[in-house]
Order: structure tokens, then sequence, then C-alpha cells
């Protein structure tokens, strides 16, 4: 048992003097976790209003209207273009030529509609199939809904109430109610993607998909000391010590999975506070991710070092599944903006499993639980890929 | 007891039968060598005896322990120097030493002792800190006779371990060979190299495509071909009145001298009981019948005769 951790560390003090190791390991997975960060704006300081301009004119000039516009230029979601000279057509114009995303115009009996309780229109110039449109017409909507309602409520209270219920108080309160609705939606999966910049989004993808890349391709020179091994016929005398198969299997087993797990470590430290990616938002969840990606990439390597016979070998057998698991994987481009079969056959590869997790707990601001499924998978695929390589050593006769 | 009993070992690789039925003994303490030309059946012979390669049929016993039945057993008793440089050569000759040591079953302060001690029977306690990719072959090959010696085995096979070296080098490791013998140790020796085998050998197997085709002591195997020197001389006839009859006739009956063969490309044959004994006599004939000897090739009885006799090769065909 103990002859594991020999070769272990033997391979360990051979991997630590290669530098490549540390060119895989650690410093390309930084390298371009700031390369793709920058490529996807992470790092830009954007003072750009992310609300959609909407144009708006006012042929009604009541107090409503102006109290119609007051409520939409509060919105999160539109930005109030106004200019005095505006006309329906120009503003027809401006949507056509896509410097607004719409147009709101309040007709002239606008605000006596509304008092006397019969319906009052609005006009949208704008798109409502497209995204944008939808968006300035549900908000548009809204905004005239709650004033509506708020003129409604205070006419009649006033009838019931009179005095002591006048109308200027009541549509006052009846307004201002409104910024505390009585319902409202809680959006518990999105609250991490909330809080968080855009440029730490973007680094809560690259960064851990990064660290798997390179954790990949790191395995070729893990792979090339198993295989400098059987070339030198090391292997070969160590099978003739009282050393059993199983034992130098495990013992090159756990040298690479201490070194992946190492470099996932100083990763997720480095990623934490040079990038703000949050990984200790759950600490449990994130090593479990971790220590099961870590034993699914040793696995693989063990596999790469058994097949390969030559060095040569052993850098395309390590740089094949780093471009197709990462690719496939969603390393490079979510797999939330692919299509349902491409996330399908992603999730062939383990690094989707992988980003998974992550993803479950860096973006979806998600616990323990939610990195169970993507563990088991990792660790399922941990074993395939031990289980072919054990059987690849034990057939290897050597002569 | 026998140190290794070796009975009807076979492996074959596909179609090829690499060894063939072999059976030897191997007393404790001597030292054995295995000859033959490369593609004998050596190695996988000697693959077999350390477990690397399970026999198709046959079994060795190495120390009682038999190589089917205890690997385990057998493992634990053989030092084995492969004939490659099994070193890890990104590490230094003592970090090689150390990882061997311990997968010999070696640990703490009896590893240290035991790696220092093997750096000065090798010579290279002052380089051995340095990492083995900078050694020249002669001292990568020493490191690798040290790993094979760490855990002081009873029985130590060692394939081919003077391939491709500096002659210096060849006679530090012969010479080391030679001291494990005195040390007790019982030594299975491959080489395709005859002199070797001859000057280090108690006993010899001589293979050849994977069967063992003679064994015995040195003199018992050259006694297979007789204990005649074979004389070949090149001759210039210098005198216009030589009679070449004659001349043979003279070389016949130099005393010692058992028989006289002209070739046909000119050159003379002879066998003698001792070559050193019957030259003079012979160089004189010479000059009285008019002849000059202008080459003479003394061939004393040895094993590379041995197994052209046997197998109408020459050894390094």
């Amino acid at each position: 048992m103990i002859r594991i951790f020999d070769i272990a560390s033997k391979d360990l003090l051979q991997l630590l003097r290669d530098r490549e190791t540390f060119l895989f390991l650690l410093v390309m997975p930084i390298v371009f976790t700031l390369l793709f960060g920058f490529a996807f704006g992470a790092f830009s300081r954007s003072t750009t209003d992310p609300r959609l301009p909407v144009g708006f004119l006012d042929e009604d000039h009541s107090w409503l209207s102006h109290s119609l516009h007051d409520l939409l230029a509060a919105s999160e979601v539109i930005r109030m273009q106004e200019d005095d000279f505006s006309t329906q057509a120009s503003l027809e114009t401006l949507v056509a030529g896509e410097k607004l995303a719409a147009a709101i115009i309040v007709p002239g009996a606008y605000g006596h509609a509304v008092l006397q309780g019969k319906p009052a229109k609005l006009i949208l110039i704008g798109d409502s199939g497209a995204t944008a449109g939808m968006s300035v017409e549900s908000e548009a909507l809204s905004a005239a809904s709650r004033l509506d309602s708020a003129v409604r409520m205070a006419i009649i209270m006033e009838q019931v109430r009179g005095d002591q219920a006048p109308f200027d108080y009541t549509y006052q309160q009846a307004l201002s109610a409104w910024q505390e609705p009585p319902i409202r939606v809680s959006e518990t999966t999105s609250s991490a993607i909330k809080k968080q910049a855009s440029g730490v989004q973007t680094l809560s993808h690259t960064s851990p998909g990064m660290m798997l890349q390179f954790a990949i391709a790191g395995l070729l020179t893990s792979a090339q000391i198993l295989v400098t091994e059987r070339r030198s016929r090391s292997l070969q005398r160590l099978l003739t010590t009282a050393t059993s198969r199983l034992h130098i299997l495990l013992g090159h087993f756990l040298a690479i999975f201490v070194l992946i797990f190492c470099q996932f470590l100083l990763l997720i430290t480095f990623g934490q506070l040079a990038l703000r990616v949050n990984y200790l938002q759950a600490p449990g969840a994130t090593l479990l991710v971790a220590f099961c990606a870590a034993l699914c990439i040793a696995a693989l390597g063990l596999l790469i070092g058994s097949l390969a016979k030559s060095g040569e070998q052993a850098i395309i057998f390590s740089l094949v599944p780093m471009f197709v698991f990462s690719g496939l994987g969603g390393a490079w481009v979510p797999l939330e903006v692919t299509g349902v079969t491409f996330q399908a056959i992603g999730h062939v590869s383990p690094v989707a499993w992988a980003m998974d997790g992550f993803k479950n707990i860096l973006l979806r601001g998600l616990g323990l639980e939610s990195v169970l499924l993507p563990s088991a998978a990792l660790a399922g695929y941990a074993a395939l890929f031990f289980l072919l390589a054990a059987r690849r050593f034990s057939t290897a006769e050597e002569k | 007891m026998d140190a290794i009993e070796v009975q009807d070992l076979r492996k074959a690789f596909g179609d090829i039968q690499a060894v063939n039925g072999v059976s030897f003994n191997v007393s404790q303490g001597e030292i054995f060598s295995l000859l033959g030309p490369n593609g004998a059946g050596k190695t996988t012979t000697i693959s077999m005896l350390c477990c690397l390669l399970r026999p198709d049929a046959g079994d060795a016993l190495v120390m009682g322990h038999s190589i089917r039945k205890d690997p385990n057993g057998v493992k634990a008793l053989l030092g084995v120097v492969p004939q490659d440089i099994a070193l890890y050569e990104d590490l230094t000759a003592r970090e090689n030493l150390t990882f061997w040591g311990k997968m010999y079953g070696l640990r703490g302060a009896a590893l240290k002792a035991r790696v220092n001690e093997v750096l000065e029977v090798i010579g290279l306690s002052e380089r051995a800190n340095d990492r083995v990719s900078k050694f020249s072959g002669g001292m990568k090959r020493r490191v690798n006779i040290a790993v094979a010696l760490l855990h002081k085995p009873k029985v130590i096979y060692m394939d081919e371990p003077t391939v491709g070296i500096d002659p210096q080098s060849r006679r530090n490791i012969l010479d080391n060979v030679v001291e494990l013998k005195n040390q007790g140790m019982t030594v299975l020796y491959t080489t395709h190299y005859m002199e070797e085998a001859q000057e280090l050998s108690d006993h010899i197997a001589i293979m050849d495509h994977g069967e063992m085709i003679a064994c015995g002591t040195h003199a018992e195997l050259v006694r297979i071909v007789g204990q005649m020197d074979r004389i070949t001389l090149t001759i210039s006839i210098l005198a216009a009145d030589c009679d070449r009859e004659r001349l043979l006739q003279a070389w016949s009956r130099v005393e010692g001298v058992q028989q006289v063969t002209a070739q046909e490309d000119g050159m003379i044959v002879l066998l003698a009981d001792d070559s050193h004994r019957v030259l003079p006599p012979i160089f004189e004939a010479a000059s009285t019948n008019g002849v000059r000897i202008t080459g003479v090739d003394i061939q004393e009885p040895n094993l590379e005769s041995v197994f052209l006799h046997l197998t109408g090769r020459a050894l390094r065909d």
C-alpha cells in the first residue's frame, strides 16, 4: 500500500521538475481566462445606460399625462428620450432607423378619458412582435394601468367618504402603494445574476472553463511520464519487484490527481481573489465539483498514458480530448446559448458536467445539492476511464 | 538445493516459439551464463524467470519458489538488471536508488545507508546528486546494476548488462559481477559475447532459436569440438623449385601436428595439440622449403567454435 505513495511522490517529483507542467497547469489557464474575459468584455468599464431608448410625445399635457411620464421615466427597462420638436412622423422615422426601440404617444384626450372612466388610448410605435417592442409595450401598459387604477380608487373613495378621503390624497396614496405591490415574483434561481456585474458573470464562465481545459491539456506531461517509464523499461523493472500492477496504476493515478486538484485549488483561489468569481459562495459544493473533476481528468490521464506508445502519441492523445471535451462541454461558449440537441451531445463530455456544477454555484447561486448530479456523473466517468486504463495496463504484457 | 531449477520452459508469441522446452539448473553461489545470438530466447527465458511473462508450459523454481505458484515469493528474492537502462533520467542517481530501494521494501535509515553503500560500490558517490540524464552510458549502466543490488538479493539476473558501453566500463561491470559471486550471490547472466561467458561463468548454456543446444562448464563445452588448436597459414612461395607437397609432408611430421590440409584458396590449415609448441618448427620447415609464411591465425578451441560446430553458424552471424 505504501508503495502507491512512493510511486506517486516519485511522479510528482518528476512532474514538478518539468517546466511544461507549470505552463499548462497554471500559466495558460490564467492567461486564457483573462484573454476570454477581455474578449467577452469582462474588464470593460462601460457607462452606457443599458435601458431601451423610447421616444415620448405628450399631446395631452394634462397632469395625468405628466404622471404617466414620471412613472415611465422611473422604469428600469426603458429610458425616455424627449425632444420638444418631436412629431409622430419624426418618432416613426427614429424607430424605423433603430435609433429608438419604440415610441409612446399620449393622445390629446388621454387625461380626460381616464378621469371620465372611459377607455384611454396610448399610441405605441414599434414592433410589438420583437423582444424590445414587447418590453416597451409591457412597461407602458403597466404604468398606464397603475395610473388608471389609482385614479379610479381616488374617485370611488371620494364618492364614498367625501371630504374624509379627498381625491388628491387618495390618488397619491394609491399610486405610491404600487411601489410595494401585494404580489411579487421572487427570483430564487437568478439572485446571483442580479447581484453580479456582467464582467463577473463572464469570468464565472471562463474561469472554470479554462481551468478544466488546461487540466486536460496538462495531461500530456503526466502521460509522458507513463510513456517514458514504459519505453525505458522502468515499468518492466517495477513489475519484477513485489509491487503489483494495481499499486503501480494507483500510484500514477494518485500523482496526477494530486497535481490537478492542487491546480484547481490554486486557480479557484486566484479566481476568487483576483477575478472576484464567487467560488466561495458554496465552498463545499465547489470542493466537491473540483474533487470529482480532478478524479475524472486524472483517470483520463492514466488512460492516455496507458494507450500512448510514444511521446508524440501522448501529446496527440491529450490535445484531442482537450479540444473535443472542452468544445463540446461548453468551456469556450456556454452550452445554454446552443440548441437542445447540441446541449444533449455536449453532455457526452465530462467537461459539460463539471461546467454544470461550477455554473450552478457561480451563476445560479445554488448550493451543494445542485452539484450532486454533476459530481456523480464525473465520478462515473472517472471510474470508466480508470477501468479502461486498468484493462489496457493488465493486458499489455511486458516482454 | 539449486538456486534455480528450470523445467521444460516454453513460451510462444503468436506463431513464433521464443522458448522451446528449456531446462537447466543453477547452483547457489555460481555464475551461470546463457549464451546465444540475438533472438535466441535468452531475454524471454529471463523474463519468465523474473515473473514478467507467464510460461505457456513448464515451471521454474527460484530458491524453491515456483514462478507459477509463488511469483511474489520469487520477486522478493531477485535482483534484476535489465538490458535497457531502466532508470528515471530526470531524477538524480540518489533519487533513483532511493525510489527503487523503496520498491524493494527498504525504508528509513537502512535505505539511506544502503544507498550510500551502493553508490560507493559503483564509484558514483561524487555524482550522486546529478541527474542520470547527464551521465555517460557506462555510468548509467553502473547505476542500472546498483539498483538490483540494493536489497542484497540472493539471486541476481543480468540481461546483457554490457551492451553498448566503453571497454573501461565493461571491465568495471565484469569485475562487479565476479565480486557479487564472491559475496555469495547466484548470478544468471545472459550475453551474446562469448568472451564474457568464458571469463565469468562456472556453467554456460548455449541457446539458439529458443532451444538450449548445449550446457556445461567451459571445458565440457570445448570438449564437444575436441581439444586441438586450429592454425591457418597464409604462405608465399619464394624458391622456384619449391615442392608444395614436400612442405606439407614436412609439416605433418612436426611433433604435435595431427592434420595438415591445403585449402582451395591456397591457405593451409593445421590441427595441433599446442599451437605455441608447433609454430617454431613449422616456420623452420617453411624456410627450409623456400616458403615464407605471411599470415598466421590461431584458433584455440572456444565457445565460438562450439557454437559453429553445433549450429553451422558463427555466434555473431
